[in-house]
């Protein structure tokens, strides 16, 4: 069974399969966006291919982010932002810019950048999707779903890695439940009394709660 | 001037696309299927046909762009609008003449009335309505298709194919006049892309597969990613590559082939990519490599030669023995010995359904009959690339 590597686990006693789909749930602020991003870079440098959904930020923002460790043969990105707010974008090869309710443009973007990965021999890729929320301000649930329930199937057929991140608080818990549906497991956050915290939880494991320090760059155990 | 789809291949067998009906391009969820309708849409205006396109999760901005990244300029047709679904549900003002939002359905009924009566043809993004307005919008699309059957005016529907319910799918199905599958060759990623008539109720047509790939400016081309020429040493195989191709180079030593022909073809509206091989026996494994990845090959044969179709048939055996469909180009019947055909095929001991086609590659005579009889067994063949919804 591949497993990611320890080293770039973040959660003790945590191994995520190839084909994981994994939600990252947290109130604002508590870290989520920092640990998809830094968990998408250590991945990206230990060869692994990189497609990140961005409905939040630009992707400029996160090339920029990125810094050094942004190769456009290995990292792919699918801007929903630019479009939103220009109507013009021009697209590159690894640059595609959609708009946030366009799931259809959305989904065969992230298809192609599949197959892109795969005609070149990189089979490991880890997706980041950050994040359903803002999709589902414009959209209704049913309708995220049909499209996750496409895109999580994709991911476990091609044995990616998913991340998909929820904001806490926005959503009831009808919501909630029903997205659980379509994950493995969740990664959780939690501030209580300044600090934050973290943990894993899925019908077979829930890790004890992890104190986390939370900086512009990356996420670590305290 | 009558209508038509605009997509190669789908004209010759739909032969139009007639007033009052509706035609539903049924799109795969991981395919990028909308430029079909695009291309519907802006053939139909150079035609000189008034057409207007809903829009409801992009921005009439986003439309106009993704048009214009297929060529299409469609802002310098007065006969197109765009309506605009979209600006009002994410709180921007609409520059649209024809504007609405979709989340008040009676807003958006009377709205629709008016572009059908006054527009040809209309573009539905119907999933995109159902999403945004719920499965009950499906009635509505109903009545806009209903509505235009009955005045006359013709539908394009793009539905992609979520995980709609069962009433859904089939009230598509049921409103549609013609179906046209957009589908993806799914593999641990989706390898390729196709599309296929599955029904139009004004013509009696058979099913049928066809793979394309989207070309910005070009929009949807059919293709054929890899057609193989083989045959035996001096039989004339570079010669057909450079008589049938737009473009072709040769690595050639001392006037024969020593590496590869490459020729690319647009032809009926499919993009096809021709590698010629060398002939001699010690360039064989490059001619089993090569057979593995082509979905069909062109025997060429030296008519004046019969001595040389052992080895044409041992040529051939290595190529296909993975099934792949071929046709034998019978070459030089310009020359004054060549054998007939039908004694090349007699003594070649071909099956009575491989197509032997007369040609002269230097003159170019007949070599687009060895493409069409070759397109007729990959694309046309019967009982076979059945599309189902």
């Amino acid at each position: 069974m591949n497993m990611v590597e320890q080293k770039y686990q973040l959660i003790p006693g945590v191994e995520l399969r190839k084909g994981s789909n994994v939600m990252i749930y947290g109130p604002t602020f508590s870290g989520k966006a920092m640990f998809a991003k830094s968990t998408f870079r250590k991945l990206i440098n230990s060869n692994y291919g990189g497609i990140y959904v961005l409905t939040r930020e630009t992707a400029e923002q996160l090339i920029e982010w990125l810094g050094n460790d942004y190769n456009p043969n290995k990292v792919k990105i699918i801007d929903c932002v630019t479009k939103s707010m220009t109507g013009e974008a021009k697209d590159t090869a690894s640059i595609k810019r959609v708009t946030v309710m366009d799931l259809t443009g959305i989904s065969a973007k992230i298809s192609k950048f599949f197959e892109e990965f795969w005609r070149s021999g990189v089979k490991d890729v880890i997706l980041v999707f950050d994040s359903l929320s803002t999709l589902l301000m414009y959209l209704n649930i049913q309708t995220v779903f049909r499209f996750l329930h496409i895109l999580t199937g994709r991911v476990k057929m091609t044995g990616a890695i998913a991340f998909y991140i929820v904001e806490e608080g926005m959503h009831d818990e009808k919501t909630i439940v029903t997205l659980k549906q379509l994950f493995n497991g969740m990664i959780e956050f939690k501030e209580e009394n300044g600090k934050k915290y973290v943990r894993f939880v899925s019908s077979l494991v829930k890790t004890e709660w992890f104190e986390i320090v939370v900086d512009e760059n990356s996420v670590v155990i305290a | 001037m009558k209508a038509v789809t605009g997509i190669p291949v789908l004209d010759e067998v739909v032969e139009e696309f007639p007033e009052s009906k509706t035609l539903t391009y049924w799109i795969d969820p991981e395919v990028e299927g909308n430029a079909f309708a695009m291309q519907t849409i802006y053939t139909n205006l150079e035609r000189g046909f008034k057409c207007a396109y809903v829009t409801v999760t992009i921005s009439p901005e986003s439309v106009i762009s993704e048009f214009e990244e297929f060529g299409w300029e469609v802002k310098e047709f007065e006969n197109f609008e765009i309506v605009d679904l979209y600006s009002s549900y994410v709180g921007f003002p609409s520059k649209c003449k024809y504007n609405a939002n979709p989340i008040n359905l009676e807003e958006v009924e009377v709205l629709m009335k008016k572009v059908l009566e006054k527009f040809d043809i209309v573009f539905l993004p119907a999933s995109s309505i159902i999403d945004v307005c719920g499965e009950e919008a499906l009635r509505c699309i109903k009545d806009w298709c209903s509505l235009a059957k009955s005045i006359g005016k013709r539908v394009v529907l793009s539905f992609v194919a979520w995980p709609y319910s069962k009433e859904v799918k089939d009230g598509i199905i049921e409103i549609s006049n013609a179906l046209v599958k957009v589908g993806g060759i799914h593999h641990r990623v989706i390898l390729g892309y196709y599309y296929g008539l599955v029904k139009a109720d004004w013509k009696n047509v058979k099913s049928r597969a066809i793979l394309f790939k989207l070309v910005r400016p070009g929009g949807v081309r059919a293709y054929i990613p890899k057609i193989l020429v083989t045959g035996p040493y001096n039989a004339g195989k570079s010669s057909f590559v450079h008589a049938i191709s737009n473009r072709a180079v040769s690595v050639d030593r001392l006037g024969t082939t020593v590496a590869l022909d490459h020729g690319h073809l647009e032809y009926k509206g499919f993009s096809i990519d021709l590698f010629g091989t060398p002939g001699q026996e010690r360039f064989d494994p490059i001619l089993r490599m090569l057979g593995k990845e082509a979905l069909g090959v062109i025997l060429v044969v030296d008519s004046t030669k019969p001595e040389t179709f052992p080895r044409a048939k041992q040529m051939l055996e290595s190529v296909t023995h993975f099934g792949l469909p071929y046709v034998v180009a019978a070459n030089k019947q310009d020359l004054p010995n060549a054998l007939p055909p039908e004694e090349i095929k007699r003594r070649m001991v071909l099956p009575n359904d491989v197509p032997v086609i007369p040609i002269s590659a230097v003159k170019g005579e007949g070599v687009y009959k060895v493409i069409d009889a070759l397109l007729d067994l990959l694309i046309w063949r019967e009982g076979e690339d059945e599309l189902e919804i």
